[in-house]
């Protein structure tokens, strides 16, 4: 397997001895994200978040299939992570690194196991049919804080997304194309979002906000916290790493709160610029006799 | 199963009887196998973990990866520096009430792995093992809530068992918060050492700190909460670990102790001895 | 703590379970905070060396992350370190607290055995490299022999050639164990390992007993003599012991090679080994009778039962073990031949030994 080059010593030094003096490479302050860039596609349910040279592409999509057994009465929801050799060599199909398995336990627990999603209603006939999402998470380009920018791209891909619409009548099941009908949102309960800190120094008194690679490399631990903008934790996870004063941690986490308001804020706009692309004055406006042929 | 968590303001105990801040029963054992360079056994309530260590040791000649000689090489070497942490945790098809299967590959696992490693080597001292390996297998007896921090606990005195220096214990305990999150009840206690039904039914977090310090090795929270109860839940978590951290030096000095009775060990000077001349 | 707890209405201090509380003794130490101990141990005010003697408590006992002293007169040795900007020195291991002139260490109770220069150990080979074996010495690296530091064949003492290196594999190969000497020591701990002495080389006709080393713990210790040849009882004839510092054992019937060679020894040390080489790597045992084979039995019973209770080896123990071994086989159901010296008979023989 071809290892992705270490950063020399002289490097990592050098990293580190400027964000003691409180200096990042690129010139950001410490709790500074990259520019973020999200668009989303002509197809429903596709985001592209860039964030710096990190760039992550998530698709959803939904199918009809038949419920789990032990849970009639809930649709079925999944999360794919793929980090395949198009990211970097380092990663090998159908061999899950530690990055991607930590990456895709982050996603199910921030996305999924906080009910963002309500699986309720994607019950269609309970214990028979019911609606399958699934979202594919693409790493197109690694450059640090691949969590965050999954994150956001699967929420706002979900948020996105729209599923043709049905109907139940006399016991038949009725899925509309879109010609027919136009597709339904996805019941979304409350958008979560990551946002990871990374630490420096012999005892993690740096924090860091969207390190890039080169930071994550030299980095002495991490910690993400995922929170939603009514201030509502859906997970932590400090999985070892440097030991970090516990009052150090919770500032952490109010930080991470306004930067998750900020997100979710920039998600709402840039989802009501897309509504507004797609919809050129409404349904009405597409009939006027002025129009085109 | 819904928990009938009303009963708690009646008279401030818990389904199991405890008191807010009280932890469960902590049995542990150092040595529990001779063959092996560390061994533990660690019961929390009924979470049975057991736990042996092997190393530091260098492992042997890797079959098969033979055909990337040069390139390997040369990357060992660089991380070579300091003994490398290695987990595996094996959870018994038995442990749980629903008999299911664990497969290796279960990410669940891998990421139990991945923070035991991690939390194990921020303590202890692999620069002094070049080139080595310290393998740490857990076996999970029996599940009742604070799986991780059972882990914890005993790969950690698994590790002071084998002897491999290290910065201070790290200990590891749960603590939760008393209603469900839809309750959003601003007046919820804190919690500490949550059992299995507890887990289920109520926020909670796992906690690992390093030493007596307040500093926080392992912070997980797979739960839904309140932003503002985090600090209390923190709080009591931090504080419990110290009991736990309490708990396991007992363990270690009870057995170094008969050591030194059974004429196993030489007596070391005592501590008073030193400042005299 | 910065953070503080409020306790909800009615709380109760934590009460410590009682099954955890192995002695009261044990209790007051920790929450004395394992340090201060001078409450309950009325000799240490006395600046005597007998006073430590006296007091054998737990406090002889130190733990990861206990402060051993803030003093800035001493100095760390093993088992301890210091934290940047202070001057106190912290147990990382659990063990006790050994002084020699200012250099403070702590020997940890259990831990894998440290090589030093001049150890005798008995090692397996785990890989044949293209100029060196990579011995496995239960270290925590594996040892490395140089093939420039074992007898060559051929008698005279010579430097080692090509085709040495070509037939590297039939001197030691994979899994061929061996008795050698600590040449030296490099930066990072890894041993260096010689067999040039005809004490050293491959071991044949016995067998191995791995128990713990001088890392701590009960075990092989240093001592005078790690090698020595017994009379057996029972008509086993000469037995060998090599009782290696790693805590590696090695128990073989005596081979008289070298014995006969035994008045020649004046002439020359040549001579000796022209007469040696041709057996010295030869992968064959020789034959051995039953009553012998039951000898090393017992011997390696009596060294597994000294570990498993908790009891030194050396010499002395080994001896007095196999002699006690001898009067308990005598007495016992299955006559001079039962040599089971596991669960109840082995705690039978480590208890006379203590006695005694």
């Amino acid at each position: 397997m071809p290892r992705e080059a270490e950063p020399s010593l002289n490097e990592k030094q050098f990293v580190i001895q400027a964000l003691q003096e409180n200096l990042r490479l690129d010139g950001r302050e410490l709790d500074q994200y990259r520019p973020l860039e999200l668009s989303f596609g002509d197809q429903y349910g596709l985001a592209d978040v860039k964030l710096g040279k990190t760039r992550v592409l998530a698709k959803a999509t939904a199918e009809v299939t038949v419920p789990y057994t032990d849970r009639p009465l809930d649709g079925i929801f999944t999360i794919a992570t793929e980090l395949g050799p198009m990211t970097s060599p380092a990663f090998e199909v159908n061999r899950p690194t530690e990055t991607e398995v930590l990456l895709s336990r982050l996603l199910e627990k921030t996305v999924r196991r906080s009910g963002a999603l309500d699986t309720e209603s994607l019950c269609l006939v309970a214990g028979q049919k019911c609606w399958s999402v699934r979202v594919d998470v693409h790493v197109l380009s690694h450059d640090g804080n691949l969590i965050d920018a999954s994150c956001l791209a699967v929420v706002a891909a979900l948020r996105h997304f729209r599923k043709p619409d049905t109907s139940m009548e006399a016991g038949v099941l009725t899925v509309y194309t879109p010609a027919e009908r136009e597709p339904v949102p996805l019941s979304w309960l409350h958008s979560p979002f990551c946002v990871t800190w990374s630490f420096f120094g012999e005892e993690g008194e740096i924090a860091v906000l969207d390190a890039t690679w080169i930071e994550e490399q030299v980095r002495v631990g991490s910690c993400t916290v995922s929170l939603n903008k009514h201030g509502e934790i859906c997970q932590i996870a400090k999985l070892g790493g440097t030991p970090v004063e516990a009052v150090a941690l919770l500032q952490c986490v109010s930080v991470s709160l306004t930067k998750v308001k900020e997100f979710s804020d920039l998600l709402d706009r840039k989802l009501a610029e897309d509504l507004k692309r797609r919809d050129k004055g409404g349904f009405m406006a597409e009939l006027r006799a002025e129009n085109d042929r | 199963m819904p928990l009938d968590t009303s009963t708690y303001n009646l008279a401030l105990l818990r389904v199991d009887g405890r008191r807010w801040n009280e932890l469960r029963r902590v049995h542990a054992q150092i040595r529990t196998q001779a063959a092996a360079d560390g061994s533990s056994y660690l019961e929390m309530g009924h979470t049975k973990v057991m736990c042996v260590v092997t190393g530091p040791s260098e492992p042997g000649p890797r079959r098969g990866t033979g055909g990337g000689g040069a390139g390997g090489g040369g990357a060992a070497a660089g991380a070579g520096a300091k003994a490398e942490v290695v987990v595996s945790i094996v959870i018994a098809g038995f442990s749980s009430v629903d008999r299911k299967r664990h497969g290796r590959g279960d990410k669940r696992t891998l990421e139990l792995q991945s923070t035991v490693a991690n939390a194990l080597a921020a303590s202890l001292h692999t620069h002094l093992f070049p080139h080595s390996q310290v393998n740490i297998s857990l076996h999970v007896l029996s599940q009742d809530g604070s799986l991780l921090a059972a882990l914890i606990n005993a790969a950690t005195l698994a590790c002071v068992d084998a002897g491999i220096p290290m910065t201070d214990y790290v200990a590891a305990c749960t603590a939760g918060s008393t209603s469900t999150y839809a309750a959003n009840d601003e007046g919820a206690d804190p919690l500490l050492d949550l059992n299995h039904q507890e887990e289920q039914e109520l926020p909670g977090l796992t906690v690992a700190t390093l030493g007596e310090s307040d500093r926080v090795v392992v912070l997980v929270c797979e739960s839904r909460v309140q932003v503002s109860r985090l600090e209390g839940m923190l709080a009591v978590g931090v504080d419990g670990c110290k009991q736990v951290r309490e708990i396991l030096d007992r363990v270690v000095r009870e057995k170094g102790r008969r050591m030194v009775q059974e004429g196993t060990v030489e007596k070391g000077i005592g501590l008073n001895e030193m400042d005299v001349d | 703590m910065p953070i503080t707890i409020l306790a909800p209405r009615p709380s109760r201090p934590i009460r410590a379970d009682p099954e955890d509380n192995v002695s009261s003794a044990s209790d007051t130490d920790s929450e004395a905070g394992g340090v201060e101990l001078d409450g309950d141990l009325p000799m240490t005010t006395r600046p005597s060396k007998r006073a430590r003697l006296t007091t054998s408590t737990a406090s002889d006992i130190v733990t990861p992350g206990e402060l051993i002293t803030d003093d800035p007169q001493w100095m760390r040795g093993h088992g301890t370190y210091v934290t940047p900007a202070t001057t106190a020195i912290i147990s990382s291991v659990a063990g006790t607290i050994t002084r020699t002139n200012k250099l403070l260490s702590v020997r940890p109770l259990r831990a894998r055995y440290t090589p030093e220069v001049g150890d005798l150990v008995v090692g397996r080979i785990v890989e044949v490299q293209a100029k060196r074996w990579r011995v496995d010495v239960g270290s925590t690296q594996l040892a490395s022999l140089p093939l420039s530091a074992i007898n060559l064949p051929g008698g005279i003492l010579r430097k080692r050639t090509e085709t040495d290196e070509l037939q590297i594999r039939t001197f030691f190969a994979e899994g061929d164990l061996l008795v050698a000497e600590v040449q030296q020591l490099f930066a990072d701990g890894g041993a260096v390992l010689h067999t040039r002495s005809l004490k050293y080389g491959k071991l044949r006709n016995g067998v191995f007993v791995a128990v713990s080393g001088t890392g701590g713990g009960g075990g092989v210790v240093r001592s005078r003599r790690q090698v020595w040849t017994m009379d057996a009882a029972n008509g086993g004839g000469q037995i060998d012991v090599v009782l290696g510092v790693n805590g590696y054992v090695w128990i073989s019937k005596h081979v008289e090679t070298a014995e006969a060679d035994g008045n020649s020894k004046a002439a020359g040390i040549t001579n000796m080994e022209e007469n040696v080489s041709t057996t010295m790597y030869s992968s064959q045992n020789d034959r051995i009778e039953v009553e012998t084979m039951r000898e090393i039995a017992r011997l390696r019973g009596v060294v597994t039962a000294l570990v498993e209770n908790g009891l030194r080896v050396d010499e002395d123990m080994v001896m007095r073990g196999y002699h006690e071994a001898v009067e308990m086989a005598m007495v016992s159901a299955g006559g001079p031949d039962d040599i089971y010296l596991g669960g109840e008979m082995g705690q039978q023989l480590a208890a006379a030994l203590k006695g005694t």
